[in-house]
């Protein structure tokens, strides 16, 4: 281990004393950084058209889910016969069983997310009536104080922030297929597309499983939202894309309390009735249901989170709104076209480290290591967590210079990367690895360092097209064949608050590892001598 | 007398871009002891560098194998790496370190550390009498310097057996003259064994206790000085540079008919250096004599009868020069 780790230190010694490839790893993406971000960006904390009013098409595809479907205990509930009693022995009214109307919810009580979702894009305040027990109840009226109480109340609260309004300029279009060729015609900078069935798949299917336990069932991953993006505002549609995220992660969460509150309900009511702990003969059943009818807003207040669009709002959708709006416009653009000089002048970091074996050979070092009592693999792994770290300190290097280029031109300290340091360190990690994982593999494939030198910069280069880093972006399912991509992406997502990198990581984990591997065993011939 | 070296049967075979194969070493053996200098002395190309790195574990046989202190270097290579040290024929030091960075770095390779390691470089500088620069990068030395350090550099663990490969290539007479002073200083002084690799002939001589002769992949002759140089008699050797003309063998054998005292003679024609240079090497003649210094007034004549011209005439005593030049028919700088 001592010898791994004198070889890892003499790697990245050697590297951070070669005043020539520090020009090359530091100087220059600092400079092409710096001058794009003052290009685009401009000097100060300046008001940025760019990023305001982003043009939006809405179309909402959404039908909704009748909400008496939504309580039928058939439809519902899959498995009742699992039930360790059979409800209409215990004098359950056929109507609960599922046969006939629901008396709590007369038919046409409708809720619909659809409406919700394109409501908070349109900044449109959203208002109607929900129907619960045959009484009609102002869905402003409703509050969520299941996820914590709301910054402000009900629906019209929401309007009355106008958050979204300032960002987006959002226009309702009735055709999906319209709104798409007006994002490619440049009209839309992308189009939030909700499809038919998105409120069934939001809301959360019941089974009793065998032992009569009551379960949710795993989402339709159908009827997805589509944000479908101009591929030359990939700012713009980033932004969308985490503002439409959030409201979804915002239904998801509230589905997910409303439907563990459900199960511990019912599994402790039919454990007790199965132990006869109730007595359901004393349980006058019409009155209950009677009591049910008198049941207001304030009571239904788990229900409420799912309609009242202020608490979607509030808690999850406007974090990263304000981080986009608190980042002056120099921020914005320098950490995404930082992050991609940083990782694409990486690269060749990633491939000439590991081309330094062929140089140790020619000048027979790696003669006289492989003389001396060190097993070849302890070389390799020498090299290999030396190219590792020296690319991993580049990157980190370049984030903390780039973050004083920003302070410097913005006039005060300003960390552009997010706040959150663990998510910034594993990512930066994992493209460590994916980008050192590149050079091991370019040169176990090359056969001479001639080849080297000529096939790493042409595999660069092609990542950094497809990944974006020179300013223009190609469509998104060529880019995500690029690296680049995945840790630009995770790093603009985490400077804007946005902390979910975890697809990001691991693609980068996994690809670098692949990488490694093949690269390394491709590469142990070359200190075959 | 123990053996510190044993190889039989050593052989080393690449395969060329068209798919023939070379025999860059044909079944070697070898017996190196303990405390003597031995030396693989042949012309470039001759596989002594391919041999000695098969060795010391640098590239693996293709057949045969060889024990270091009784360990096989094929089988227990870590075990017989510990015993050796390696002084290669190019600089293989880490430029942009500095000649104590250097020696630390290798050092540690050989599961050196801390005090032992900084005492140990210490004193290496010291043996190298390079403290006073201890600390300047490598690329700042003159070439005799990095050769220093090169040899430093292995003898790091302490070693019972060093390889030196061609270790005064390219350094001034006052550099070399040092190595070669510290060579025998290890063999002298620390019991060392050294194997030692060189086309140079003076220093094979000056140097070795023993010596293996080798060209075209194989040992040819193997033994002390007086061993080899009995090989080729008690002859002197005149080494005869002539002009362009042509000495045919009709001249050679009358050469040998005539003068009393020669037994054999050779020609060597001048040869082009390189394509396009328009040089080429001085034609050479080379004249085995029991009693060269009195052959030499009638060789004279008689090339000079020949319309020969002579540019310049050295009787030398017989050495390994000759001994390579009997059994290959060249010399050893051809």
């Amino acid at each position: 281990m001592r010898k791994i780790l004198a070889i890892t230190a003499k790697e990245i010694y050697t590297v951070f004393r070669d005043r020539n490839l520090i020009l090359l790893m530091f100087a220059t993406p600092l400079v092409l950084s710096t001058i794009i971000g003052l290009a685009f960006g401009g000097i100060g904390d300046s008001d940025v058209p760019d990023f305001a009013a982003i043009p939006v098409a809405v179309v909402n595809h959404d039908e909704g889910v009748d909400l008496q479907e939504t309580v039928n205990l058939q439809g519902q509930f899959a498995n009742l016969d699992a039930l360790p009693f059979n409800l209409q022995d215990i004098g359950l009214p056929s109507e609960l069983s599922g046969v006939g109307p629901n008396p709590l919810l007369q038919s046409g009580s409708e809720l619909n997310f659809g409406d919700i979702l394109a409501g908070i894009l349109l900044s449109q305040p959203i208002t109607g009536t929900a129907t619960l027990g045959g009484a009609e109840i102002d869905v402003a009226q409703f509050e969520c104080t299941l996820l914590g109480p709301p910054q402000e109340e009900g629906a019209a609260s929401f309007a009355a922030e106008g958050s979204l309004d300032d960002l987006l300029d959002a226009t309702a279009v009735q055709d999906a297929e319209q709104a798409r060729a007006a994002v490619q015609s440049g009209e839309f900078a992308a189009a939030v597309i909700i499809p038919p069935g998105f409120s069934r798949r939001m809301i959360p299917q019941f089974a009793f499983d065998e032992g009569g336990r009551l379960y949710t069932q795993p989402a339709d991953e159908t009827g997805s939202v589509e944000v479908y993006a101009n591929n030359g505002r990939p700012i713009s549609s980033r932004i969308l894309h985490s503002v439409v995220a959030g409201v979804i992660n915002q239904f998801e969460r509230v589905n997910v309390a409303l439907s563990a509150t459900l199960e511990t309900s019912v599994n402790t009511l039919v454990d007790s009735l199965a132990v006869g702990d109730i007595d359901l003969s004393a349980v006058n059943l019409p009155a209950t249901a009677a009591a049910l009818q008198g049941l207001d807003a304030t009571t239904l207040e788990p229900l409420g989170c799912l309609i009242a669009p202020g608490a979607n709002n509030v808690t999850v959708a406007q974090q990263p709104l304000d981080a986009l709006q608190e980042a002056p416009q120099f921020a914005r653009i320098i950490v995404p076209i930082g992050a991609a000089q940083a990782v694409f002048f990486a690269l060749f970091t990633g491939v000439f480290g590991m081309n330094s074996i062929y140089e140790e050979r020619k000048y027979w070092t790696l003669q006289r290591l492989i003389v001396s009592p060190t097993p070849r693999s302890y070389l390799l792994a020498g090299k290999l967590v030396g190219n590792l770290a020296v690319v991993f300190l580049q990157i980190l290097i370049l984030q903390a210079a780039l973050t004083l280029i920003a302070s410097a031109v913005l006039g005060a300290p300003t960390f552009i990367w997010g706040t959150d340091i663990a998510a910034l360190l594993a990512v930066t990690v994992a493209l460590a690895l994916c980008v050192s994982g590149l050079g091991v593999f370019v040169v176990g494939l090359a056969k001479t360092p001639e080849q080297v030198q000529l096939f790493g910069p042409m595999i660069n280069i092609s990542l950094a097209v497809l990944g974006g880093a020179f300013g223009f972006a190609l469509p998104e399912q060529a880019a995500r064949f690029s690296l680049i991509y995945w840790g630009v992406d995770a790093y603009v997502d985490l400077s804007l608050s946005q902390p979910d990198v975890s697809l990001n990581i691991l693609v980068l984990f996994c690809q670098g590892l692949a990488l490694f591997l093949l690269g390394t065993w491709l590469f142990k011939r070359r200190i075959d001598l | 007398m123990k053996t510190m070296v044993e190889a039989r049967n050593l052989r080393k075979s690449y395969k060329r871009a068209d798919g023939s194969t070379i025999e860059a070493v044909k079944g070697v053996d070898l017996d190196i002891h303990q405390g003597e200098i031995f030396s693989l002395l042949g012309p470039n190309g001759a596989g002594k560098t391919t041999t000695i790195s098969m060795i010391s574990g640098l590239v693996a046989p293709t057949e045969g194998d060889a024990t270091i202190g009784g360990h096989s270097i094929t089988k227990q290579p870590m075990a017989a790496k510990r015993l050796m040290g390696f002084v290669p024929q190019e600089i293989a030091l880490y430029p942009e370190l500095s000649a104590r960075q250097n020696l630390a770095f290798f050092g540690r390779m050989y599961g050196l550390g801390g005090k032992k390691l900084s005492r140990r470089v210490d004193e290496l500088i010291e043996f190298v009498d390079l403290a006073d620069r201890q600390n300047d990068r490598i690329d700042t030395f003159s070439g005799g310097m990095k050769r220093r350090v090169n040899l430093a550099a292995g003898l790091l663990n302490s070693p019972p057996l060093i390889y030196m490969d061609e270790p005064t290539v390219g350094i001034d007479p006052q550099s070399r003259r040092r190595i070669l002073d510290t060579v025998k200083l290890l063999r002298d002084e620390q019991d060392m064994t050294v194997l030692y690799t060189t086309h140079l002939m003076e220093e094979a001589q000056e140097l070795s206790d023993r010596v293996g002769i080798m060209d075209h992949g194989e040992i040819i002759a193997m033994g002390t000085q007086a061993e080899l140089t009995q090989q080729v008699g008690e002859e002197d050797r005149l080494e005869i540079t002539t002009g362009a003309q042509n000495v045919g063998e009709a001249l050679t054998e009358r050469m040998q008919q005539d003068i009393a005292g020669l037994t054999r003679v050779l020609y060597n024609p001048p040869e082009p250096i390189g394509e396009n240079s328009g040089e080429s090497t001085p034609a050479r003649l080379t004249v085995f004599a029991k009693r060269g210094r009195t052959a030499l007034p009638q060789i004279i004549q008689t090339l000079d009868a020949a319309g020969i011209d002579i540019q310049s005439v050295e009787v030398r005593e017989p050495d390994l020069e000759a001994v390579f030049l009997a059994l290959t028919g060249r010399a050893l700088r051809d």
